[in-house]
């Protein structure tokens, strides 16, 4: 169960990577500066640097358990 | 107040839910309005907004009134209620809606991109969502409010005795950093009690304020289809809304990725028991040893309530 657990949470890790990664490289499109103007484009920098980091955490925790040999339940 | 007495209040609050719900779908449906399904469904949402804060509000009630029921079983002790169980899966699935399309909402408006889905699709499942957190919400403060239960949050005058906690479950370089700019003493090696320091002086509190914020922002971004919301309260609240859904974001994958590692926080918020040895090992363990010897943070024979084995 841990494992499976484990892998949805992986799943749901590479879905905010994903949307990290439209967050960060819309804030450099030029349609972004003109529709929302510098608050937002340093908003969406922000924002999605940390989605990413917090992704990245989550997808190492949940990799860790997906490759233990022998998953221990609580 | 008696249990037939609670019931009474949840029944009234489903019954009042199910007649808000039915004039506002009534009148939707009903073919004499000349409102799009997009406009359609931000009216039937507002209306239907206060009924499902109300029934949060009973419900939370009813279970703040309710009997305390065994709370160990040998090893095994009650960490959860069942309420507050559901209570929280209802709350995920409300997240699990409401998170992705509120993000496809904003992210769609910058990229101008549209999926073959309608729009309107993308917003009532996200209203679904909405609804589902409001009522979470309503349901949680209810009944924290009346059964006084505080375990989740530091104690007047407990706040730096929680943070310096918190400092020694970080990674030392963050808690040390975290120490010195907040001038805490990690002398002091305090003990967790029912909850680590990390969910007490940090979790939660932060939980509540996005929750919070999002909350009164949705609110006041639903209120304009009845009621006349200056431009500029409208424009903070859609920006702050959003922020909200970020932190929200970050809330989600931080909450997935602290529970994950202690498997035994999951179990409990699954079935409402846990091994109280299981338990122990991870209240244990949340602390790095700081400056001194680290101490025992619960005695071999302490009884189950200091564990967390009561329920909320």
């Amino acid at each position: 169960m841990k494992r499976l657990v484990a892998i949805l949470e992986l799943l749901w890790a590479a879905v905010n990577v994903v949307i990290a990664y439209l967050f960060v490289t819309n804030a450099f499109v030029a349609k972004t500066a003109i529709k929302e103007g510098l608050p937002a484009q340093a908003a969406l920098l922000l924002g999605g640097a940390l989605i990413a980091v917090f992704a990245a955490t989550l997808a190492r925790q949940s990799l860790q358990i997906v490759r233990a040999r022998a998953p221990t339940e609580g | 107040m008696g249990t037939a007495a609670r019931w009474v209040l949840v029944l009234a609050g489903l019954a009042i839910l199910a007649a808000g719900a039915y004039v506002s779908f009534a009148q939707s449906g009903s073919g004499a309005q000349p409102w799009d399904p997009e406009l359609s469904d931000n009216f039937v949402f507002m209306r239907v907004v206060p009924f499902v804060l109300g029934l949060g509000a009973v419900i939370g009630l009813y279970r703040a009134g309710g009997r305390k029921g065994t709370v160990r079983r040998g090893d095994q002790i009650r960490r959860f209620s069942v309420g507050t169980v559901i209570g929280h899966w209802i709350a995920a699935v409300g997240f699990v809606l409401a998170l992705p399309t509120g993000l496809w909402q904003y992210l769609g408006g910058i990229l101008d991109v549209h999926l073959d889905l309608p729009l309107y699709l993308i917003y009532r499942i996200h209203y679904i969502g909405a609804a589902l957190i409001l009522f979470s919400v309503a349901n949680f403060a209810a009944y924290w409010w009346v059964n006084g239960d505080r375990s989740l949050w530091p104690p007047r005058g407990g706040w730096r005795r929680h943070l310096a906690g918190f400092a020694l479950e970080l990674p030392p370089a963050l808690g040390t950093r975290l120490a010195a700019w907040l001038r805490l003493d990690l002398d002091q090696q305090p003990r967790p009690e029912r909850f680590t320091f990390y969910e007490t002086a940090f979790s939660f509190p932060t939980w509540t304020f996005a929750l919070v914020l999002i909350t009164i922002t949705g609110l006041l971004k639903a209120m304009r289809y009845i009621y006349p919301v200056p431009g500029p309260v409208l424009y903070w609240a859609s920006t702050l809304h959003v922020a909200a859904m970020v932190l929200l974001t970050l809330k989600v994958l931080d909450h997935l990725r602290y529970t994950l590692a202690r498997w035994p926080l999951m179990v409990a918020m699954t079935r409402g028991w846990v091994s109280e040895s299981a338990l122990r090992h991870v209240l244990d363990t949340a602390s790095r040893p700081g400056p001194r010897q680290p101490e025992p943070t619960l005695p071999a024979g302490a009884p189950a309530g200091v564990a967390g084995g009561s329920e909320r």
